[in-house]
């Protein structure tokens, strides 16, 4: 779509080293003090593969390969990354439908990824679910969900499974800003702060509920605020870099899992894009766009590269190629892949096996 | 065999269901230390602790929200609504998440668990409190829909529900709590998606479930001294509904009502017309008639309830209409 | 702007007409008034004056051909205008009401009504006989035995036997009725009752309903099957090869005769049905079937009834009576006396006839027909004389106005001239009952203990015993042959 390319270019400019202001440095050097080399590569290739995978959906969406809406996760790529670090084996990840950044980040194969965005069998979830219901639970990947807030009460519910069983897992729910005001959000935070579950509650604040900015959506501007009313720590903060956001939402995970008490955590963060891939973003300035961009933690943490490591220009560029090529491939096979069988929609409505309706008058032809 | 009301037969089951299953547990508002609203839970929180019988705040959409992700996990909760009309609060975890989570996981998850509570209108609760929810809940794929009317009914459906791989919407009455019948003391199931034939009978086939079930036996008796012999099935379960015994019993007797409880439009007691007429349309002498609310809101007034509920009379007079006895 | 001319409705029990002869061509001016066919009826070839005027651009329906009421037949318009321009112009086409009423764009829905759908449907299906059927006018009354009606059950039966997807539009049109629309052509029937009709065989039409609006039961079905025989029972007969009447059962030798010579044979004759007959049989088949008949004979002394006529024809004006004239004025005055006889029944009640009109049957080379005296009761011998006679002739010339032809109360049959001493009548549909007078004959009457000749006729009173009963019918005879044995008061 046309917005797509209306926004932007994020990719920065090659020789901008001595366009950066001290400032700017002297706190980019600060908050990446301490970080090795490989761990900083690290991140900027995880979250770079996010935004590559992003824009080559983009990129088949206005070439009509798919769907549905489409919502991308560009600008928010840190915080999939640092939750993925943070997390242990059969921890979960519960989310919303912008998702594709935590399937990415948790290790599902961007193969299976495109072609769900596809409706392509071998999509994350058999072609049946889009864009916007990613599930991948063997990578902890707990959905997927696209009613809004719907989910905040089921994910109270597998954090009291793990009370329920002493699985010492920790649960890990995310929602956008744009939730917080919806009932489920606080009925299920009621439970938890009532049954004190292991649950993580992360409200990832890129400051619009879809078009509409925060200050029309919140009654009091820090949702953390609510936190009290639950019986919940909270937290609350930018998101800059992976590394911090890696520690501050470990010590959440640490006191779920631990203390068995949740956490409300607000991230402050940016999607560069719009709601979807069909919206303009008509609602905010170039300029605001900008000084995001300036705390943009991927784009930062390639000055960090390039300033504080010394990265050498030709390494970052044939990384990106690695990456583009991962990605492209991954689309490539999405095209290809065959479409589901007919028989597919049967499949998993009932646990008894394939359900062909419930009357002799409503089955499809040819079945029974 | 010993005699039970219907809400000890569903004590029983879950009782005999938590002890079997550890995974088992019950949750909803009031059913804890106050042993339930109806007395369905009378004694479970002393006999399996604050763990496994849990009071819940007044949060139907949180806490069926936390029976679905409980059961995503494995576990297999019971879900008391203190009535269905309340499940409309939680409708949406009913509808996009409870019914839909398996197929919209591809089968990475399923939803084993049960929501249960009284349905219908009970005795001058007004408009709120005064609705049929079957109607709403046969309506989805995913889901399976169970009205009980009797207590071997009650215990036998809810033990199977309680073990079902899906969720199941369990339907009691608030009215028929008290009914009293056997119950066997050994251990039995009884599966889904079979009708059982209360009364048998040649000339009429009225077709009926939950609280329509009594009000189709006096019915049916009420007939019988006007020399009209009525076959009553209790359908038991909804979705999957037994269509085979309708149809057989259709085909003998030609004629069919359907008496229940909820609205006629767009409900159950349509679609039951609906598969008659596709599969026994030639055997059909007379029109299929429902015999349900009238499509009114329910007033609190009981003289204007009383117009509005299906009543044994109205069932009579469209048993006389479909055998053409006037 | 062309014209539409359709086949004018030219009396209330006329579904069918034939133009017997056109009495216009192509390219001729006519203008309105003018005769410009001359149509065969149920009852009489009428002229037809046309309502519109204009040239004639086409005349669609051949002669000797029967149509349906409102079938177009001709095209009227302006010189050289295209007469195909018009809907429907090009094939007679089914209609009740005037096809101008209608835009040319009709289209046929299947919800239309009947008439119109079948309009639009004439064309493909001109040829199929339910199409036929069905495209019967809405009747004035409702004739749930009509022919018609019973090829459109068959037809609808065949619709849901075939899983309703056959090729039957109008089955589907007008089987969408609401019920109590039974009168609209579609039997009212339970699926059921459709199926068990089909597999017995049996046609709706000839099974009485019971359900709400006369709808068809199974045990309508039921019943009709234990009563038999039936349509089934027919076709079983011929398939198992009964002897057909040509070929005794037993006797292969009545072929030939005495000497073993075949006798001659000769192939059946078919006639075609003209519209009188179709008429005759219609009405005749449908007063059978419903009107329990009840006949009663009287033997009446016409001894002074014939001096009367003799001295009255020797009247200076030269009017002439017959006995069969005073047979109908005494009728009608004993109607006069017995308003129960002068009365019809329908299934709201009994009418008895405020007006005595009496028909007098008139027997034509290919049937006959009833046109009535009027007010016959308040008539002289002499009127009536001349009513008659005027009737008769004309009945004969075919030159009867369809007002003419209708509307009696009561009807007189006389086949006495044939030598017939009595007979039964059915009673025509309307009405409540028919006279059925024989020859008035010399017989030998004990009179007094003494044997004298008298000359003696018989008139049978055939009723419906619906209307009224054997005694009621008893009087009426009594108070008519006191009317003819004293014949005097007749000329009062």
């Amino acid at each position: 779509m046309n917005q797509s390319e209306a926004a932007p270019d994020p990719a920065p400019q090659g020789d901008t080293d001595n366009a950066v202001d001290a400032a700017y440095e002297a706190k980019l050097r600060a908050d990446y003090d301490g970080q090795s080399r490989d761990d900083v590569l690290r991140d900027y290739r995880e979250m770079l593969r996010i935004r590559r995978f992003e824009e080559a959906a983009a990129r088949a969406y206005t070439r009509g390969k798919i769907s549905g809406f489409l919502h991308l996760y560009i600008g928010q790529e840190a915080i999939a990354i640092a939750t993925q670090q943070v997390m242990e084996p059969g921890d979960r990840v519960v989310s919303t439908y912008r998702t594709h950044g935590f399937a990415i980040a948790l290790g599902s194969d961007p193969k299976a990824c495109a072609a769900e965005l596809f409706g392509k069998a071998a999509g994350l979830v058999g072609g049946v679910g889009g864009s916007m219901h990613f599930f991948d639970k063997a990578r902890g990947l707990w959905g997927g969900y696209a009613i809004v807030g719907n989910h905040i009460p089921v994910a109270a519910g597998h954090a009291f499974a793990s009370q329920y069983t002493g699985d010492g897992r920790v649960t890990l729910c995310f929602m956008g800003d744009g939730a917080v005001g919806i009932g489920p959000v606080h009925e299920g935070m009621t439970m938890a702060g009532i049954m004190k579950l292991p649950i993580v509650f992360v409200v990832e604040n890129n400051q619009y509920s879809m078009g509409t900015p925060l200050k029309r959506t919140l009654p009091v501007e820090d949702i953390t605020a609510r936190a009290a009313g639950y019986g919940f720590a909270s937290d609350r903060f930018h998101v800059t870099s992976v590394q911090e956001t890696r520690r501050r939402l470990g010590e959440a995970v640490e006191r779920a899992r631990k203390d068995g008490k949740p956490t409300l955590v607000e991230l402050i963060t940016y999607r560069f894009r719009g709601h979807s891939m069909s919206d303009p973003a008509k609602y905010r300035q170039k300029e605001e766009v900008d000084r995001w961009r300036l705390n943009d933690p991927l784009e930062r943490t390639l000055m960090a590269l390039k300033l504080i490591h010394k990265v050498p220009e030709a390494e970052l560029d044939a990384d990106d190629e690695t990456i583009v090529a991962e990605m492209d491939a991954a689309y490539e096979f999405a095209d290809k892949a065959p479409v589901p069988q007919p028989a597919a929609r049967f499949d998993n409505v009932m646990a008894e096996g394939p359900y062909y309706g419930d009357s002799a008058t409503t089955r499809p032809a040819g079945v029974e | 065999m010993p005699i039970l009301q219907i809400r000890q037969a569903i004590r029983d089951a879950m009782k005999e269901e938590m002890e079997r299953d550890e995974r088992v547990f019950l949750m909803g508002e009031e059913v804890g230390y106050y042993n339930g609203a109806y007395k369905c839970s009378e004694g479970l929180l002393d006999q399996f602790g604050a763990k496994r019988v849990i009071d819940t705040p007044i949060t139907e959409t949180g806490f069926a929200g936390i029976g679905i992700g409980a059961a995503m996990c494995g576990l297999r909760p019971i879900i008391e609504f203190m009535t269905f009309n309340f499940s409309a609060v939680a409708f949406d975890q009913i509808l996009n998440n409870a019914a839909k989570l398996r197929h919209m996981t591809h089968g990475q998850f399923g939803v084993p668990m049960v929501f249960r509570g009284p349905n219908g209108a009970a005795h001058m609760l007004g408009s709120t409190h005064s609705q049929a929810f079957e109607h709403f809940y046969a309506h989805i794929p995913g889901l399976k829909v169970v009205a009980v009317a009797t207590p071997y009914d009650a215990k036998g459906l809810l033990k199977t529900a309680i073990r079902d791989e899906n969720p199941v919407l369990f339907l009691e009455s608030e009215l028929m709590y008290s009914v009293k019948g056997e119950v066997p003391e050994e251990e039995y199931l009884i599966p889904f998606g079979q009708a059982d034939i209360k009364r048998p009978g040649d000339a009429v086939t009225v077709i009926t479930w939950g609280q329509g079930v009594p009000v189709a036996l006096k019915a049916a008796d009420l007939a019988a001294a006007e020399d009209i012999s009525c076959e009553v099935i209790d359908l038991r379960s909804l979705r999957p509904m037994d269509e085979a015994a309708i149809i057989k019993s259709v085909k003998k007797t030609n004629r069919a009502v359907i008496v229940y409880h909820g609205w006629p439009n767009g409900g159950v007691g349509g679609d039951i017309i609906a598969r008659i007429q596709e599969l026994a349309f030639d055997d059909l002498d007379a029109p299929v008639l429902r015999v349900c609310y009238e499509d009114l809101p329910m007033p609190y007034a009981e003289n204007l309830e009383n117009l509005i509920l299906p009543s044994p009379e109205r069932a009579l007079e469209a048993v006389r209409r479909v055998a053409y006895k006037r | 702007m062309a014209t539409v001319v359709t086949l004018p409705r030219l009396s209330d029990t006329m579904e069918e007409g034939v133009i017997a002869k056109w009495r216009i061509k192509v390219g001729d001016k006519v203008k309105r008034g003018q005769v410009i066919a001359d149509i065969e009826t149920d009852k009489a070839t009428m002229e037809f004056e046309s309502f519109d005027a204009g040239t004639v651009l086409k005349l669609v329906a051949p002669e000797g051909e029967a149509l349906p009421v409102g079938a177009t037949i001709a095209v009227f318009g302006q010189p050289g205008e295209n007469p195909d321009a018009v809907d429907g112009g090009a094939k007679p086409k089914p209609a009740d009401k005037p096809a101008t009423d209608k835009p040319a764009t009709d289209k046929p829905a299947t919800d239309k009504p009947a008439d119109e759908a079948s309009e639009s449907d004439a064309d493909e299906e001109a040829d199929e006989k339910p199409a036929k059927a069905s495209a019967k006018p809405v009747a004035p009354k409702p004739q749930p035995e009509s022919v018609a009606e019973v090829k459109h059950a068959e037809a609808v039966n065949e619709a849901s036997a075939a899983g309703g997807d056959s090729p039957a539009p109008k089955a589907t049109s007008q089987g969408t009725g609401p019920e109590g629309q039974a009168d609209r052509g579609r039997i009212p029937a339970s699926p059921l009752a459709r199926r068990l009709a089909r597999e017995h065989d049996l046609e709706l039409g000839q099974i009485q309903g019971s359900g709400p609006h006369g709808r068809i039961v199974k045990a309508d079905v039921e019943q009709a099957i234990a009563k038999g025989p039936t349509r089934a029972a027919a076709a079983t007969g011929t398939s198992a090869h009964v002897p057909s009447a040509s070929q005794p059962a037993g006797s292969p030798a009545a072929d030939v005769d005495e000497h073993g010579r075949p006798y001659i044979s000769r192939p059946d004759r078919s006639v075609k049905l003209s519209q009188m007959r179709k008429a005759i049989a219609k009405r005749m088949g449908q007063a059978k079937r419903e009107i329990p008949h009840i006949y009663l004979t009287m033997p009446i002394v016409m001894d002074r009834a014939v001096a009367l006529r003799a001295e009255f024809n020797l009247s200076v004006d030269g009017t002439k009576a017959s006995l069969n004239d005073l047979v109908i004025l005494a009728a009608a005055r004993a109607l006069r006396k017995h308003p129960r006889v002068n009365a019809h029944f329908t299934d709201n009640g009994i009418v008895e006839r405020g007006d005595v009109h009496v028909g007098v049957a008139v027997a034509l080379d290919d049937g006959l027909i009833v046109p009535p005296v009027r007010f016959a009761d308040q008539k002289t011998l002499k009127q009536v004389s001349i009513d008659v006679r005027d009737l008769g002739t004309r009945a004969k010339e075919k030159t009867l106005k369809p007002e003419e032809m209708t509307g009696s109360t009561f009807t007189v049959s006389n086949l006495g001239m044939f030598g017939i001493e009595e007979f039964c009548a059915i009673v025509n549909p309307g009405e409540a009952a028919i006279l059925a007078v024989g020859a008035v004959q010399d017989e030998a009457v004990v009179e007094d203990g003494k044997i004298v000749a008298r000359k003696r006729m018989r008139v049978t009173l055939c009723s419906d015993h619906r209307v009224f009963d054997g005694a009621e019918s008893a009087k009426y005879l009594q108070t008519l042959r006191k009317l003819l044995e004293s014949p005097l008061s007749l000329l009062t």
